[in-house]
């Protein structure tokens, strides 16, 4: 009797672990006639703030249950070669999207924001320009090559004087896997600076302040979106791609501070 | 009568058995071997060669080195204190000791920047100290301390109450100190578990990412320690994360093996009381 | 000498006893589990500090509360053997040998724990770890552990109740010659009366944290003060020399004259012991009668009243102590002087091996 107690109980647990999946959607026994439907989206880091506050509200209106899943763009992409299928694919560059597109992995992106490139310092900080990031005893956090706030980084780095960028870069003392670890060692106070995206700023609700940077340097940043091929919703994912342009998620991006895509 | 259908009944409690533990079997190795397979032999050993590769390797084995270390130098007494000596508190000491056990690493990361964080309780003094944490190697070395050392205190706890306390009376009628029962014939009888507890908190220290990642950073050689590095390099160099996880395994495992081994020679060699048994 | 004075309480035990032994002499102490025998040597051996005591061996004092005076464990010369002997299981035989001796170069300390076990009759089994030796094999093993210190005071907690019965004989044997070369004062433990008897030179029979009667054997079986003491001092141990009898018997030469039967098998030097309450008192004059077959004539020394019973002492070829009942005295007419026949089955005598 232990024994069938016990197999049941870990039956149980091995089906609700096969129900319970944010990226892999792949044996989901939710969503089968008539019951609630799932949309699970994909999202780069930096949408935390915003996706989080207008994601209910798409969730109600098209009577689905919205899963998001932050991370560096870099790194939900690799999920998707992989063989992960999100329902819906939001990275904060073009060039990711575009290329799981080559890749006949995602259907054609739509860029839906544009975000602003800035660096992040505490309130109350000496720091005013990106020269004064070459003083020596300076500590940064940027982000890793391969997360789209990192290729950013350099991509400033590389349009500076060569002398500038490579003081800057001496004084890097972090390459963060995604941007609200930078953010996190800024606010914390182990970095003095960090390259992040005005909308991050804005979510820390004051603690810390953006350098607006030279136009002439400053990169820019395209969101695109698509939906992910094979995903089991495309329907809903269709729907949330166009509502990032126009709809409850296009507002509060905006509320956050991300601009919209000039057409 | 017995029912003559019974000895026709097929046995399923022990295919049950059977059945549950080749599938805990397969689980748990398939994703190690298939870091193995996925890719050739002569591909991983190549991206080992990159840069960062190599340097992400030497710093796990240096913090991890030294976090061991200290966690052997400073919890072995303590333990002996908590394990032999009865006092006021004793459960709560214990309880907290373990409490970094239960914490998720991400828990540890904020625990530890709220403590020692440039922000932290004691950010100050040890910036007024001179000394640096959050970013450096140090850090690091803090970070795995505080994850791993519960592993080791814990077991070094159990394994020095295990030991008959007899044998320390033994040694102090016959002349020898405390300090020298302790290091003579404590340690030596409490050596399986010890290295039991040490094989525990070294698994656990070389494969910390949260905590270390929140508290120190991510920088090639100087934070960057091989967790870290697999996880900057999955979405762009899979194999160079395949090898960084295959070489992991495969120190992860030596060290368990010559823990094993350590601790199974001296059990054969110890005091056993189902021998104490057959003697008599 | 060695002096224990100590009164103090653990747990619910309230113990206050106060014994000296002297040089050469063993005083064992036998009671029942929970009466403090045990931390009677731990406050000699100074693993247990008590309220109030004092301690005083080898010249020096160990312990003294009054004056603030608690030498550690480690600085008392005195060699403590415990129940299960705590022979480290991770050093081989005679490292354990060799553990107390200390500042003397490797070489020599392996010959002097060699020599230790060969006097124990283990040369061979230098090498060996713990756990392969046999229950006797460590018990000889732990007393050269403890001689190798030149103890100033010997310890002994039960050394023969981890033994099984067969190997009891022999190691008590051993014990007691080692009691006798090393002349200093021994203290010994036991739950055991015939033990203790056997050992000890004088006996102390301590129940619930005291000391309530002490004495040799004999006077102890013979004149018990209590009810207790009489209950506890089971049998009467008489020597002698076994061969083989009629109908399968044991016959035993008793030393000082006089046989007896045992339906217990031995051989050579025995040991023959008998329960006080099994041997009958009758008149010299009568005919042997009844089927109790080992008969002794004594005399009369002691006459104690203990409850509704009497504990004769008799001094036969060997001391004996009988104990019959109130009625049965009177109806003899008992004192000190008359002579009487002991008498008691064969089948109620013991032997043990000497």
């Amino acid at each position: 009797m232990r024994i069938l107690a016990l197999a049941l109980v870990l039956v149980a647990l091995v089906a609700a672990g096969c129900g319970d999946d944010d990226d892999d959607s792949g044996e989901s026994s939710a969503g089968e006639g008539g019951q609630e439907q799932r949309l699970i989206v994909s999202a780069a880091a930096s949408m935390t703030e915003a996706l989080e506050a207008c994601a209910p509200d798409f969730g109600d209106a098209e009577e689905t249950e919205v899963r998001l899943s932050f991370a560096g763009s870099d790194e939900l992409a690799a999920q998707i070669r992989q063989g992960v299928k999100p329902d819906v694919f939001a990275a904060a560059n073009t060039a990711l999207p575009d290329e799981l597109h080559d890749e006949d992995l995602v259907e054609q992106p739509v860029e839906f924001a544009t975000n602003e490139f800035v660096l992040a310092v505490p309130a109350d900080s000496d720091i005013e320009a990106v020269d004064d990031l070459t003083e020596s005893g300076i500590k940064i956090a940027i982000g890793s090559e391969s997360v789209p706030i990192g290729s950013y980084t350099r991509e400033l780095l590389a349009k500076l004087r060569p002398a500038q960028g490579e003081a800057i870069l001496d004084n890097v003392r972090s390459n963060e896997p995604d941007v609200k670890g930078i953010v996190g060692k800024v606010s914390q106070g182990a970095a003095d600076a960090g390259f992040v995206y005005v909308t991050d700023v804005n979510a820390t609700d004051g603690a810390l302040k953006a350098i607006e940077l030279p136009a002439a340097v400053e990169p820019e940043i395209t969101y695109a979106a698509a939906v992910v091929k094979g995903a089991k919703n495309p329907r809903d994912a269709q729907a949330f791609v166009d509502g990032l342009t126009n709809g409850p998620c296009a507002q509060a991006l905006a509320d956050a501070g991300f601009g919209s895509v000039q057409r | 009568m017995r029912r003559a259908a019974a000895s026709r009944r097929i046995p399923w409690f022990p295919v049950l058995l059977a059945v549950c533990l080749t599938a805990t079997l397969l689980f748990l190795t398939l994703p190690v071997v298939a870091i193995f397979v996925d890719r050739s032999p002569v591909e991983l050993i190549d991206s080992l060669g990159e840069p960062g590769a190599l340097d992400a390797l030497w710093l796990s084995l240096r913090t991890t080195a030294i976090s061991i270390a200290v966690i052997l130098a400073i919890g072995t007494p303590a333990a002996y204190l908590l394990a032999t000596r009865s006092f006021r508190g004793r459960a709560l000491v214990i309880t907290l000791i373990e409490l970094p056990l239960v914490l998720p690493p991400a828990v540890a990361g904020i625990a530890l920047l709220a403590a020692v964080g440039p922000a932290g309780i004691l950010g100050g003094t040890i910036d007024a100290l001179g000394i640096e944490l959050s970013l450096t190697t140090a850090g690091v070395v803090v970070a795995l301390t505080f994850v791993a050392s519960p592993f080791y205190v814990r077991q070094a706890v159990a394994a020095f109450a295990a030991v008959d306390e007899r044998l320390l009376d033994a040694s102090r009628t016959l002349g020898a100190s405390e300090a020298r029962g302790f290091l003579r014939v404590m340690i030596p009888t409490a050596l399986p578990g010890l290295a039991a507890g040490t094989a525990l908190a070294l698994g656990r220290a070389l494969g910390e990412f949260g905590a270390t990642l929140m508290f120190a950073g991510s920088f090639q050689g100087i934070t960057q320690t091989v967790p870290l590095a697999i996880y900057d390099r999955f979405s762009t160099n899979f194999e160079s994360a395949l090898a960084l996880s295959a070489v992991l395994v495969a120190v992860s495992g030596a060290l368990l093996l010559s823990v094993k081994l350590v601790a199974g020679a001296e059990a054969m060699g110890g005091w056993d009381a189902a021998d104490t048994r057959a003697a008599r | 000498m060695l002096r224990v004075d100590v009164s103090t309480r653990v747990g619910a035990l309230d113990l206050d006893v106060a014994l000296t032994v002297d040089a050469g002499e063993c005083l064992a102490l036998a009671g029942p589990s929970g009466a403090g025998k045990t931390t009677i040597l731990r406050v000699a051996a100074g693993l247990l500090r008590p309220a109030r005591g004092l301690v005083e061996a080898d010249g020096e004092t160990w312990l003294d509360t009054e004056r603030g005076i608690d030498m550690p464990p480690e600085r008392r010369r005195c060699g403590y053997v415990f129940q299960d002997y705590a022979l480290f299981p991770h050093l081989s035989a005679w490292q354990n040998v060799a553990y107390p001796l200390r500042g003397v170069p490797r070489r020599e300390r392996r010959a002097r724990a060699q020599e230790l076990l060969e006097r124990f009759g283990l040369g061979g089994h230098a090498e060996a770890r713990p756990r392969t030796l046999s229950g006797g094999e460590r018990q000889r093993v732990a007393l050269a552990r403890m001689l190798a210190r030149s103890p100033g005071v010997l310890l002994l907690d039960e050394p023969l109740s981890a033994l099984d019965a067969r190997t009891r004989a022999s190691a008590s044997h051993e014990l007691g010659a080692v009691l006798n070369d090393v002349r200093v004062p021994a203290l010994l433990v036991t739950h055991d009366f015939a033990e203790a008897a056997q050992l000890g030179d004088r006996v102390g029979v301590i129940d619930a944290g005291r000391i309530v009667q002490e004495g040799t054997p004999t006077e102890l079986a013979a004149a018990p003060r209590s009810a207790f003491v009489a209950d506890f001092t089971g049998a009467v141990v008489l020597t002698g020399t076994a061969r083989s009898g009629r109908a399968g018997l044991t016959l035993v030469d008793l030393d000082g004259g006089g046989e007896i039967a045992s339906t217990d098998a031995g051989l050579g030097r025995v040991a023959a012991s008998v329960f006080p309450w099994e041997i009958a008192i009758e008149p010299v004059a009568d005919e042997p009668h009844g089927s109790a077959q080992n008969r002794v004539l004594a005399e009369v020394r002691t006459v104690t009243a203990v409850g509704n019973r009497v504990r004769l002492g008799l001094a036969g070829p060997q001391p004996l102590a009988a104990e019959i009942t109130l009625a049965s005295a009177r109806a003899l007419d008992l004192q000190t002087g008359s002579r009487v026949a002991a008498t008691w089955k064969a089948a109620a005598t013991r032997l043990v091996a000497l």
